[in-house]
């Protein structure tokens, strides 16, 4: 009855002096103010602006109305060549030129080019001449990346980059090109890719992903590929490796001797890899004695595969497991995300040092005052004026201490005390001791220690 | 000067001046907040970046219902808990100190003997999964149940960790009221 009384005071207590610590730290941090360095606030106005930049506001220069005056140009440029040409003045001889590329990567992805792109056709017969054009169709602005190419005048093995998944979703190209004529233009729609000219050791995989590609293709001049995360290659069987998660489009173009003659492109999906994360929560577990919590902090995996180190494993999120016998066990963590990629921890060694122990240190300062006995607390003992160990799980225990000539000078079997550096009433003189110990653990190993000590003087 | 109400009108018409008039306001508060969550200055300002970016892209979220600071708070903590995930592979630490769990003293923990800088030292030494939970309980008010839902763990996990916190805390202030009453200043 008396127990319970006393546990149930102890609990109101903890209580209390919970709700102490809060509120003392509530009141002083809460509002607390720091402040921030200055630079930060013209960072954060740099970036502020940027964003407002690429945020569509009818009312602001921003990127569409950049879009809009690019793609003004390329259409007057495009309009002013085309007719140059078709007076049957020399085209440079430079097989393959990407007239306009859109200026900044940043601003490609907030305008989220969609698939739905067109790609025209336009032959005008006496120069053997194609254009490819493709235009943005859903973000209504008048983005335009155009391409021109030549090909031979046979016009054999013509392929085109095409979009998988681009559905008939046709442009008038007389939208953007108002003063053309009809007649000059066939558009083509578009359908699924029907010829593969390349094969690739994987297709997805989980990041960092390794890709080979195969070209399959040959007895053309050169090609080129790209990659979709800013990479390329001329090499003809390149390797690639994609680090971060995305969907990549591999392209590929080959060139023959008269330019570009063929585009092929695949997408490339590489998953993001789970990480394994966890803890041992206790600083102080006893093994055997208590059964070990583990913390798991993983991100984004579905599955997990412990194993403890002892032989045994757990799937289970956060298995409890009880250890047969002490030792150091190689705990490892083995995670898997839903798309199957994995990662692993492993905590060597972990739980050395954790529960048995016993450790010396190699000098002292006895207290000049006289002798205390010895007896020591392991927080009261800030001044070292006692020899004596830290130690965990101790149960039993015999020390010795000699002085060099063999002489025993300090004996003790009770670990709560020390050797508070007095002989038969006499402080010791300074020098070097030697000291012996044996044991048990509360485990039943055993222990045997020796090492000498330096005894200062004050 | 501005009212909150103008301020948050402005922000959500993406004024200019509002934004910073905003900044200005509630900056050095917010930093505080930060300074709790992250390991050192740079990680903190990193942290208040995306968080006044954050809170100006997304103001209309704000329902005006409850405190404006207590919204703007939730988003930085919410920004803080994404960079401590973002950052946890890299920070596997292994706790060498061991923490001998000190008898309770019966001296209470009077608010007037630490100031507010020697609670901020104590609780930055705490290893980081611990200083997140503290930080999000004891100061933020957050209930277990709440907390454990925010960081993605189990609520005895943050239960757990809150209490061995506490006692790594304590130890601390306990030296440091030993060592104020041995060398009073």
């Amino acid at each position: 009855m008396l127990r319970f009384v006393y546990k149930n005071f102890k609990e109101l207590k903890a209580k209390k002096e919970d709700r102490i610590l809060r509120e003392l730290f509530r009141q002083k941090l809460e509002y607390a103010e720091i402040i921030p360095d200055p630079s930060v606030s013209s960072k954060l106005m740099q970036k502020l602006a940027v964003r407002e930049f690429l945020r569509f506001n009818p009312l602001r220069f921003n990127v569409y109305y950049l879009g809009g005056i690019i793609a003004a140009g390329i259409a007057t440029l495009l309009l002013f060549s085309d007719s140059k040409e078709s007076q049957g003045r020399k085209v440079p001889s430079q097989p393959y030129e990407i007239i306009n590329q859109i200026p900044l990567k940043q601003e490609i992805e907030n305008v989220k080019v969609s698939p739905d792109t067109v790609i025209e056709n336009k032959r005008s017969v006496e120069k053997g001449k194609v254009a490819i054009r493709s235009r943005n169709a859903s973000a209504g602005s008048k983005e335009a990346v155009d391409a021109k190419a030549r090909v031979p005048e046979s016009g054999t093995g013509e392929k085109y980059a095409l979009t998988p998944g681009a559905v008939n979703n046709s442009l008038s190209v007389k939208e953007l090109f108002p003063k053309q004529s009809e007649d000059n233009f066939k558009l083509r729609e578009i359908g699924v890719q029907d010829e593969q000219l390349f094969e690739t050791s994987v297709t997805e995989g989980c990041a960092p992903l390794k890709v080979a590609f195969r070209n399959n293709l040959s007895g053309y001049d050169s090609c080129l590929w790209t990659f979709g995360d800013g990479g390329s290659s001329a090499k003809n069987d390149p390797e690639w490796i994609f680090d971060l998660e995305g969907e990549y489009r591999v392209v590929l173009k080959i060139f023959g001797r008269e330019g570009l003659v063929s585009v092929s492109s695949l997408v490339i999906s590489v998953f993001p890899r789970p990480s394994a994360h966890f803890e041992i929560p206790s600083e102080k577990v006893s093994i055997p004695d208590e059964e070990v919590r583990f913390q798991n902090y993983s991100v984004s995996a579905v599955k997990y595969l412990w194993s403890f180190g002892d032989g045994s494993t757990s799937d289970q999120f956060e298995p409890v497991h009880r250890y047969e016998k002490y030792g150091n066990y190689n705990v490892a963590l083995k995670v898997y995300s839903d798309k199957g990629c994995t990662d692993s921890l492993v905590v060597s060694n972990a739980f050395s040092g954790s529960a048995y122990y016993i450790e010396f240190p190699n000098a002292f300062i006895p207290n000049t005052g006289g002798p205390s006995g010895g007896v020591y607390s392991s927080t009261s003992d800030e001044t070292a004026w006692v020899f004596h160990p830290s130690y965990s799980g101790v149960s039993a225990y015999h020390l010795k201490i000699f002085s060099k000539l063999g002489v025993l000078i300090f004996e003790t079997n009770d670990i709560n005390v020390g050797w508070d550096g007095y002989f038969k009433g006499q402080l010791s003189n300074p020098g070097v001791y030697i000291w012996k110990v044996r044991g048990n653990f509360s485990n039943g190993e055993p222990f045997t220690k020796m090492g000498d000590l330096t005894l200062l003087k004050n | 000067m501005m009212s909150d109400q103008q301020i948050i009108e402005g922000c959500a018409r993406h004024e200019r001046k509002a934004q910073k008039v905003l900044y200005e306001k509630y900056s050095r508060l917010l930093m505080g907040v930060c300074m709790r969550y992250a390991s050192n200055k740079a990680e903190a300002e990193d942290i208040l970046q995306d968080s006044f970016l954050k809170i100006f892209f997304r103001i209309k979220d704000f329902t005006g219902t409850g405190s404006f600071v207590g919204w703007m708070r939730k988003v930085v903590v919410n920004t803080a808990i994404t960079h401590y995930h973002l950052n946890l592979k890299y920070r596997y630490h292994v706790d060498i100190e061991e923490y001998v769990s000190a008898e309770t003293g019966s001296a209470g923990f009077d608010e007037d003997f630490y100031t507010s800088d020697e609670l901020f030292m104590v609780m930055s030494e705490l290893p980081k999964g611990y200083k997140m939970i503290f930080n999000l309980y004891a100061v933020e008010g957050y209930k277990h149940k709440e907390i454990a839902e925010m960081m993605g763990i189990d609520t005895n996990t943050s239960k757990s960790q809150y209490s061995r916190a506490k006692t790594v805390i304590r130890d601390k202030l306990d030296k440091l009221r030993r060592l104020r009453t041995s060398y009073p200043c």
